[in-house]
């Protein structure tokens, strides 16, 4: 059918991703601070709203992969950057999949603000919001704004009647912007005319953002409807940093908008300038630029992230079991199902695919379980969206009466004071926290000094650099403009 | 490529010519740019290698046994074996008490140990109302699926 264009009225604004997520997709969260600072100038030029600096993976991986501390990037960007910054957490979670108490996520909160972070965006991965209460209201005494998302996913029991409810939630908990969030690109054109207005009118003035993937190649599309729906601002990363796995690009949405009729702040050349500077860092990395991803219907049935999908083929094949690889996703629905629809994003992601394997490869169903899978199944995470399945309660040993109720938070004694003990009483609440995350061994490498960062970069300079990474060239004169340079190895 | 200012496509189209070709040497002047190189044999460029997975990965580990290969047994004696390809562990927690320590009376609800699975823990029950007569496999080692953890001798039969 064809859909008449309605023009809208008013502003849509633009979070920029390139520096979390879009990195996290496509480079596995390797974009350094170091690749970050030169060209941070022109990102506060592009004229976005926010600009998304942290998330859980990203946290994570400056620890144990760049040896970099996650809290010294949060202050340089925060302190670099007029644009308000936002950090995303899991909520209880924070960064990890682990539950923590409510006075860990509050000194979280406290830090953030501290560091100069404006914006808390917070999720919980089963859309349970009772995971969220001690971030939002930490946030807020903080003096952030909070932005709420929840999670998008398909099952029978995600009915546009679910997101509502979710968002009445959110409201309630005072939420300054609620999201909808998209993680594995499985929102259709079709879902979001009805699913984008519901939740829309239940917001009522709190602004809405979308933050949707491209694994589908839908993505643009989508956020058509979102904005057409009222939504105010769309979560996009710089050209060759989106697409794919990734968010959509901001060159791509802002020149969707404007031909719908809206208006925002982006900066053509600006956004040129920092889309040719990844494009150089990525030739010179080595690292692959986002294409537009082909529709894959597939991707609706089993819901597993592309990522996902290569690393369990990868562990597949280091145990002779490669060939089992189409029984196992055939077996991914019906444990999902079996569990009560979990969302397939990290840490059920991982559940759902180990049960899989082992269900096919033990060739009886449920004869093991992992104890997390219990203890989720029990409620100690949060709140299910379903029942599981009889069978599985059966096998797992559950009784009706085993089940968590309270908030996941409540059983979870304080340990700022313990930890205050152990590390003395003059200890920073960013190593604090850092301990309350990580053993000893992982933060040793934090101490080391950060280099010296670049805050500034020309074309000919990313040049110079790329010529001077290659191991191939033992010589290169560069004359430009009255400059000449040589290099010789 | 204009002459006033040298832009990212320009250096981007220099990237791809110097990528491109496979000679040592390498002039490039156009306007007021001039790039001049010379590389070793015209080699192919040296590529850093991708990172690895970040998310589940699994340590390639040291082979254990094939079962083909596994000591013989007594008939009345039960073996505890791995469901799956993992890590075998003998206590909830590094610093934690063994489940079971050999000489140990079991339930079959009794857990005697742990398989780490793709980051996940399961639990293993021993299935068997005996005693822990032997461990077979190191904690922390690496294990095949079916590979055998521990011997249990079973009660005898009551009645």
């Amino acid at each position: 059918m064809k859909r008449a264009k309605r023009a809208v009225r008013g502003r849509f604004d633009f979070v920029d991703v390139t520096l979390r997520d879009a990195h996290q997709c496509l480079w596995q969260t390797r974009m350094s601070t170091a690749m970050m600072t030169p060209i941070l100038g022109a990102i506060d030029r592009a004229g976005y709203a926010y600009i998304n600096i942290l998330g859980g993976a990203v946290f994570d991986v400056c620890v144990r992969y760049l040896h970099e501390n996650p809290w010294e990037r949060v202050k340089l960007l925060c302190s670099r950057l007029a644009t308000p910054c936002d950090a995303l957490t899991r909520g209880q979670s924070l960064y990890t999949f682990e539950l923590f108490p409510d006075d860990i996520v509050a000194l979280n909160s406290q830090v953030f603000a501290r560091l100069g972070v404006k914006v808390l965006t917070v999720y919980d991965a089963l859309n349970d919001n009772r995971n969220i209460e001690s971030s939002v209201a930490s946030g807020h005494d903080a003096g952030m704004k909070v932005n709420a998302m929840m999670t998008y996913t398909l099952s029978p029991v995600h009915t546009d009647a679910y997101y509502v409810e979710r968002t009445r939630e959110l409201v309630q908990l005072k939420a300054d912007f609620i999201s909808i969030k998209d993680p594995t690109g499985l929102l259709t054109p079709e879902r979001g005319r009805t699913l984008f207005p519901a939740v829309v009118r239940a917001a009522g003035r709190v602004p809405l953002k979308l933050h949707s993937h491209c694994q589908s190649g839908l993505a643009p599309e989508v956020y058509e409807i979102a904005i057409e729906s009222g939504f105010r601002f769309g979560y996009t990363a710089s050209e060759p940093l989106a697409n794919d796995a990734s968010l959509p690009a901001t060159e791509d949405i802002g020149a969707r908008a404007r031909r719908l009729g809206c208006r925002s702040s982006l900066d053509a050349k600006a956004l040129q300038e920092v889309a040719g500077y990844f494009t150089c860092v990525a030739e010179r990395e080595g690292k692959p630029l986002g294409k537009i991803a082909r529709y894959d219907p597939a991707l609706y049935q089993h819901q597993i992230p592309g990522g996902m999908i290569s690393n369990l083929r990868y562990q597949l094949q280091t145990m002779q079991l490669e060939h089992r690889l189409p029984e196992i996703l055939e077996e991914v629905p019906r444990v999902r199902e079996d569990l009560g629809y979990p969302i397939v994003v990290s840490p059920f992601a991982q559940y759902i695919v180990t049960q899989a394997t082992l269900n096919v490869v033990q060739g009886e169903r449920y004869k093991t379980i992992p104890d997390e899978i219990r203890k989720y199944a029990l409620g100690y995470y949060g709140r299910l969206a379903a029942q599981p399945s009889d069978e599985f309660l059966e096998r797992a040993a559950i009784r009706p009466e085993d089940a968590v109720t309270e908030r996941p938070g409540e059983h979870l004694e304080a340990s700022v004071p313990r930890l205050r003990k152990k590390l003395g009483a003059g200890v920073s609440d960013e190593d604090l926290l850092l301990a309350a995350f990580y053993a000893p061994p992982l933060l040793e490498p934090l101490k080391k000094p950060a280099p010296a960062f670049a805050f500034r970069t020309t074309p000919l300079h990313e040049l110079i650099r790329y010529l001077g990474s290659r191991s191939d060239i033992e010589y290169a004169r560069i004359r430009f403009a009255g400059t000449e340079m040589t290099l010789s190895a | 490529m204009r002459n006033e200012n040298l832009t990212y496509e320009d250096v981007l189209r220099i990237v791809e010519l110097v990528k491109s070709t496979r000679f040592s040497e390498f002039r490039l002047k156009v306007g007021e740019i001039e790039v001049h190189l010379r590389r070793t044999n015209g080699a192919a460029p040296q590529q850093e290698p991708a990172a690895p997975p970040v998310a589940v990965a699994i340590e390639p580990g040291t082979a254990a046994p094939a079962r083909g290969s596994e000591r013989q047994f007594p008939p009345d004696v039960v073996l505890v074996r791995s469901p799956m390809v993992g890590t075998f562990y003998r206590a909830a927690a590094p610093d934690a008490a063994p489940f079971v320590q050999v000489g140990q009376h079991v339930e079959p609800d009794t857990t005697v140990c742990i398989i780490e699975v793709m980051k996940l823990m399961n639990s293993i029950p021993a299935d068997t109302r005996g005693v822990v007569s032997e461990f077979l496999v190191e904690n922390g080692a690496y294990v095949e699926y079916a590979q055998a953890l521990m011997v249990i001798r079973p009660d005898p039969e009551a009645g």
